[in-house]
């Protein structure tokens, strides 16, 4: 009896608590191909702003709708390849989503990319057909990431939205047979990818481009990175900036990724005194240390190449410290444009400078995208996971449109959209994000959009005019580094 | 530490030890100036991130001294209990108590409930259990834990901890020490300090060590031991409450992150107490703290140093568990590993059951299988890589059946040799995946295994788990992310099996070579058994006195029995590889994926081979869920695989070791045998144990009515055993038995 009791009491509790902290499974999984409302196009903003004077591009507001203008949907449609029938075009989001430790970690993605497949489908759908997305969970896992690889393969015309951090083995994504019987693989448009070998599959192409060489070799390797938020902030300083790189230290490719941008940076101008590696698991204590050599080198610059808790714990250590933290400039990534940026930084995190290479959210008014975007997601702030989610589908809708165009609503095959996908030339999601050029890893855009935290508020200070981006060809720097070598402080 | 007792052979490892420790330091000197200023702004530094870890790590020892159970959930309470305060004061939709009234409420309410409800569910079970089951279970826990609080509160969403005190301190030169640092300091030195006065010098201090000395005998000293059980749990919980919270501030709020300081920084330094000296424990916390801060200073890392800097408890927990004195013979305790002789396993029987598993997995790969009402179909790819993925872990898993299943040597450490085995592989083979070097992994593995048994020789229980999370850790920092180990490769470091001219390119066909090895793989491990070997390392397991009594070396039989187990780990590393493709040289190697491995291992019984199966856990409950997810209208059902047990289910199995101590497989094997017609053995067993359950009628006891308390009672007096109860109404001393009926 004992037994059963404890057994019970172990298992209601755990259930009890599952029951309480997870999302519906309704959430997760299962194709969802249910029409919505049309996305807004009231909002009153500008759907053809004019190129900037200074180099800034403006919202082309052209958002696409099917059927594409001379597409004859009356021809019998064909299930032309996997994923494709003659009413429905199946696509994968795959996302690391639930893991014991981490549940939810980039859901957003695919609430991202299921949102787009919805208002695809309020459209009119893609080459006459319905879009259903389906979510895979790769739950932090490398053989789920594989499943999930393997089921697009399967079921799949392509990959939409791909956020997955263990994408080492990429040999089904590049060489899955098609309907055909061609080893064609799986065209995969991602957003976030860590691993060298995902970055360079031959069938995936990143909106966030791997800004790296390819194919991947160890040693050294060219690189290209974007230094207009560096180059801008430069010009703040008067051309002086010196200080430290937090380079994000727990794995190689985290450093990998952080060496190139050091190198750029000090091309750019910068003078990176120390390349502080932080551990993810680093507590606020640690970074007291980190405050010494700031003070002694009279640092006025902190670049953060982590996440956002890390600039939080080390802006607080600074001002616990007494440094003069009004003094310095502090500079992240996208990676701080998040909520809990504002709600958890407080007024520690005032003045954080943040550069990013899309439109930020408030920007609504400004781009039909966009405004589609925020209104789809019903949230002020959702997830950059899902703004790069959604940002992949309406590549995707790009390129099926211009198959069809050209081929008919019978000619989608995934070789056709690989052939397409290669050559997409300043693809800028209708404006909302920089230009990127597929033909190559080494294209990524120019543009940023620089905030400021500015009374618990992210606050637009380059370029001025909402709605535009900082788009000058000088953003983007070419460098050779060998990350394999570089020493950290 | 007494280092004089060091053998020569130990000392010059220890020796050489340091001196790589000084090599790696000039390597990598920053040549940042040592001044005063520099010295002295470190060692604040140092001893403020070293009080966060005294804190933590006092708790664990007060566990062990009270309880005598290592208690690897200490991290996954903190992090529980820390997770409950931040709702009570922090969260803005929770009831916004002061942080101070926060505190109070979790460390001496709620945690102390938590230890006492853990102590009578589960804890007092284990007072007898074998080392290996009290420490799975509390491995379970730590898992429980941690899932359970990833899963209440999200635990992906941004959220911190205020520090008390916020920004509020004193300057020493240019450092400020702020308030909530100075406190974690004096906490630290506090509870050192009054925990030892309270077991050293308080009634309660002594029934608590007492208790875990022997039970029985404290009772008979007027001690109640399971109320300074329940204690001393109470005591436990709450102080890994009280490090929790604390620690949460200086962390980003995970439950990993919070886990990580408070379990494997706070195991090194209770190591280098002893497990059992407090302020020794504290001058541990102080000295890894020290390091830390002192490394930071004057160490800049790069190409093959990389990762040092994250290895530095690591790199202390295996120096202080080297230099730990030689443990001593278990002599005391031989009847609590005395359990039943168990009947082991013909080769024939192992074969029928390798052929077996061959046979299952070619028909169930070709969809060979067909019920009529529901044919299943052939395994696609995902099915077969989700069979690939849990043959290669079941692969690497079986090594821990001769280590720790026969043998009793604790070990955390399979991915360890198992990677080992895959650097050997991708090293010698190439690009060819000549599976002919497999055989060679495995014997260039064995001197690794035996390399880790010369230093486990001298150890035991609990520290030889220590040992072996020491050494997985150390690989798993240190070497596997080199970037010579395992440099990236397009399209990845492993290409697929060739052998004898055959391209193992199909899943298909790898997951059938898979079962072949593996039954292959349980038949040799099923022989050894039966072997001089096996009765060997099962007479070291229950009793190593008794075993170097009757002629065993028990040295030797350790090495052999690491080497084994490292060589079969090693081979079933290059399977693991190869089905990977890629290698990721952090993640693959996490301690909680040893963790899983061991638990889900001792979970279904680590003394049988075909327990590697059991690896598949994960796999084949996400499999059912998608199968019922595919019939519709089950969601219930489908939530229950998927979410529920595919993320408790590893957890929740090892705590079941509570009252299934020797494992699933030996459950269902005992309820299976006695259906085999060769097993009259299992038969005779079945029916005596259902005897020994039966009440007996009372004819049966030569009684002619119902024996009454009152009987008891004539019986003490005559024996002379109790002559001071009040005999019951109408009782008259010395009447006649027949009597006492009529009264």
């Amino acid at each position: 009896m004992s037994r059963k009791w404890l057994a019970c009491v172990l298992l209601v509790f755990a259930i009890t608590a599952a029951a309480c902290g997870s999302r519906s499974s309704d959430d997760e999984t299962g194709a969802n191909t249910t029409p919505t409302a049309a996305p807004s196009s009231d909002d009153g903003g500008s759907t053809s702003a004019p190129a900037a004077d200074d180099g800034t591009t403006g919202d082309d507001g052209d958002t696409s709708t099917t059927p594409a203008p001379g597409v004859d949907c009356s021809v019998p449609l064909e299930a032309t390849e996997i994923g494709v029938t003659a009413d429905t075009i199946k696509v994968i989001v795959m996302a690391d989503s639930d893991s014991p430790l981490a549940p939810g970690l980039f859901q957003g993605a695919a609430d991202g990319a299921i949102a787009w497949g919805e208002a695809a489908n309020a459209r009119g759908g893609l080459a006459c057909r319905q879009v259903e997305v389906e979510f895979w969970d790769s739950k932090l896992d490398p053989t789920q990431t594989v499943n999930g690889f393997l089921q697009a393969c399967q079921e799949a015309l392509a990959l939409v939205g791909t956020t997955v951090l263990f994408g080492n083995d990429t040999n089904d994504l590049n060489s899955c047979p098609d309907m055909a019987g061609n080893p064609t693989g799986v065209p995969d448009l991602a957003y976030i990818t860590t691993e060298p070998p995902h970055q360079c599959s031959t069938t995936s192409f990143h909106i966030s481009r791997p800004a790296a060489e390819c194919p991947y070799s160890s040693g050294e390797r060219n690189f290209v990175a974007s230094t207009g938020a560096i180059q801008w902030a430069l010009d703040q300083a008067g051309g002086d900036l010196h200080g430290a790189f937090l380079v994000p230290s727990d794995l190689p490719s985290t450093v990998g990724a952080s060496v190139p941008q050091i190198a750029a940076q000090e091309d750019a101008g910068v003078v990176y005194d120390n390349a502080f590696g932080i551990s993810g698991r680093a507590t606020q204590a640690e970074f007291s240390q980190y405050m010494q050599p700031l003070r002694e080198s009279e640092a006025n610059f902190v670049y953060n190449g982590s996440n956002d808790q890390t600039m939080l714990k080390f802006r607080k250590e600074a001002a616990d410290q007494g440094l003069d933290v009004d003094s310095i400039t502090w500079l992240c990534s996208l990676s701080c444009y998040t909520p809990g940026f504002l709600s958890e930084g407080g007024d520690a995190v005032e003045g954080t400078y943040v550069w990013m290479f899309f439109l930020p959210f408030d920007e609504t008014d400004t781009n039909e995208e966009l405004a589609a975007f925020v209104d789809a997601l019903g949230k002020d702030f959702p997830e950059a996971w899902a703004a790069g989610a959604w940002a992949d589908g309406v590549l995707f809708e790009q390129v099926v449109n211009s198959i069809v165009e050209r081929d008919g609503p019978n000619a989608l095959t995934r070789q056709a959209i690989l052939d397409e996908l290669a050559t997409v030339m300043d693809f800028n999601v209708n404006g909302w994000w920089g230009d990127v050029n597929f033909d190559s890893t080494l294209n990524i855009t120019p543009c940023f959009v620089m905030m400021q935290v500015q009374n618990n508020e992210f606050v637009r200070v380059h370029p001025e005019e909402r709605g535009t981006l900082d788009c000058e060809s000088g953003n983007v720097i070419e460098v050779t580094a060998n990350p394999d070598t570089f020493v950290l402080d | 530490m007494r280092l004089t007792t060091l053998r020569p052979s130990l000392t010059l490892a220890l020796a050489a030890g340091l001196a790589v420790v000084v090599y790696v330091s000039v390597q990598n000197w920053s040549g940042s100036p040592v001044t005063l200023d520099a010295v002295g702004a470190a060692t604040i530094v140092g001893v403020s991130i070293g009080s966060l870890y005294a804190v933590s790590a006092a708790g664990l020892v007060v566990v062990y001294t009270t309880t005598g159970v290592f208690n690897f959930a200490h991290g996954g309470i903190g992090v529980f209990s820390a997770f409950v305060y931040w709702e009570l004061v922090e969260n803005t939709d929770g009831p916004g108590l002061p942080n101070w009234l926060g505190l109070v409420v979790v460390v001496l309410l709620v945690a102390p409930l938590l230890g006492v409800g853990l102590d009578i569910l589960i804890m007092r079970r284990l007072r007898t259990a074998p080392l290996v089951v009290q420490l799975m279970v509390t491995v379970g826990l730590m898992v429980f834990f941690l899932t359970l609080t990833g899963q209440i509160w999200e635990a992906n969403r941004a959220r911190s901890v205020s520090f008390f005190w916020p920004g509020e301190g004193f300057d020493i030169g240019d450092f400020r020490v702020t308030w909530h640092r100075f406190a974690m300091i004096v906490i630290a030195l506090v509870i050192a300090v009054f925990l030892r006065m309270l077991l050293f010098q308080t009634r309660i201090g002594v029934a608590m060590r007492a208790v875990v000395d022997n039970r029985e005998l404290t009772a008979l000293n007027g001690a109640r031991p399971n109320a300074v059980s329940s204690f001393a749990w109470a005591l436990g919980a709450s102080l890994a409450a009280l490090a929790g919270i604390l620690i949460a501030p200086e962390v980003e709020f995970n439950p990993a992150n919070l886990n990580d300081i408070m379990l494997i920084v706070a195991i090194a330094a209770a190591a280098f107490g002893q497990l059992r000296s407090l302020p020794l424990t504290v001058v541990g916390a102080l000295l890894i703290g020290l390091l830390q801060a002192y490394n930071r200073q004057w160490l800049s890392y790069g190409g093959d140093w990389r990762f040092v800097d994250d290895a530095i408890a690591p790199i202390v927990l295996f120096l202080v568990v080297l230099a730990l004195p030689q443990s001593r013979l278990d002599v005391g305790r031989v009847a609590h590993n005395l359990r039943p002789i168990e009947r082991t396993t013909r080769w024939w029987e192992g074969t029928i059951g390798a052929v077996a598993i061959v046979a299952a997995a070619v028909v169930l790969a070709n969809g060979w299988l067909n019920f009529g009402f529901w044919d299943p179909g052939a395994w696609n790819q995902i099915a077969l890589n989700n069979g690939i993925a849990a043959l290669t872990l079941a692969l690497i898993g079986i090594s821990l059946v001769p280590l720790t299943g026969w043998a009793g040597q604790v070990n955390f450490a399979p991915l360890a040799f198992a990677g080992f085995g895959a650097y050997l592989f991708f090293h010698l083979a190439g690009e060819s995946g000549n599976a002919l070097w497999i055989p060679v992994v495995g014997l260039l593995c064995a001197p690794l295994g035996a390399l880790v048994a010369l230093f486990a020789a001298r150890l035991s229980g609990i520290y030889l788990g220590l040992l072996s999370l020491a050494f997985a850790l150390l690989m798993g920092k240190l070497f596997f992310p080199h970037p010579r180990v395992f440099p990236p490769k397009q399209g990845g470091q492993f290409t697929n099996l060739e052998l004898f001219g055959r391209d193992f390119d199909e899943r298909k066909h790898y997951f059938i070579l898979l079962a072949a090895v593996f039954g292959v793989a349980m038949l040799v491990l099923i022989v050894l058994r039966r072997s001089r070997f096996g009765r060997r390392w099962v007479a070291m397991r229950d009793s190593q006195a008794a075993a170097a009594t009757v002629g065993v070396n028990v040295v030797w039989t350790k090495i052999v029995v690491y080497a084994t187990s490292a060589a079969i780990a090693g081979m079933g590393g290059v399977f693991w590889a190869i089905s990977k493709t890629s290698i990721d040289s952090v993640r693959d190697f996490d301690v909680l994926v040893n963790f899983e491995i061991v638990l889900l291992m001792a979970a279904a019984g680590m003394a049988f081979p075909v327990a590697g199966l059991f690896l598949s856990f994960r796999f084949v409950v996400e499999a059912l869920g998608a199968k019922l997810d595919d019939v519709g209208n089950l969601d219930f059902l489908v939530w229950l695989l998927r979410d529920f047990l595919a993320n408790f289910g590893p957890g929740l199995l090892a705590i079941g070791m509570v009252v299934n101590q020797r494992g699933a497989i030996y459950e269902m094997g005992k309820g299976f045998a006695p259906l085999l017609p060769w097993r009259a053995d299992a038969r005779e067993e079945q029916a005596d144990e259902r005897a020994s359950k039966r009440v007996p009628e009372i004819g049966e006891l030569g009684l002619h009515r119902p024996f009454t308390s009152e009987d008891v009672v004539e019986l003490d007096h005559r024996l002379g055993i109790v002559d001071d109860i009040t005999p019951p109404t109408g009782y008259r001393h010395g009447t006649d038995p027949a009597e006492v009926s009529r009264v």
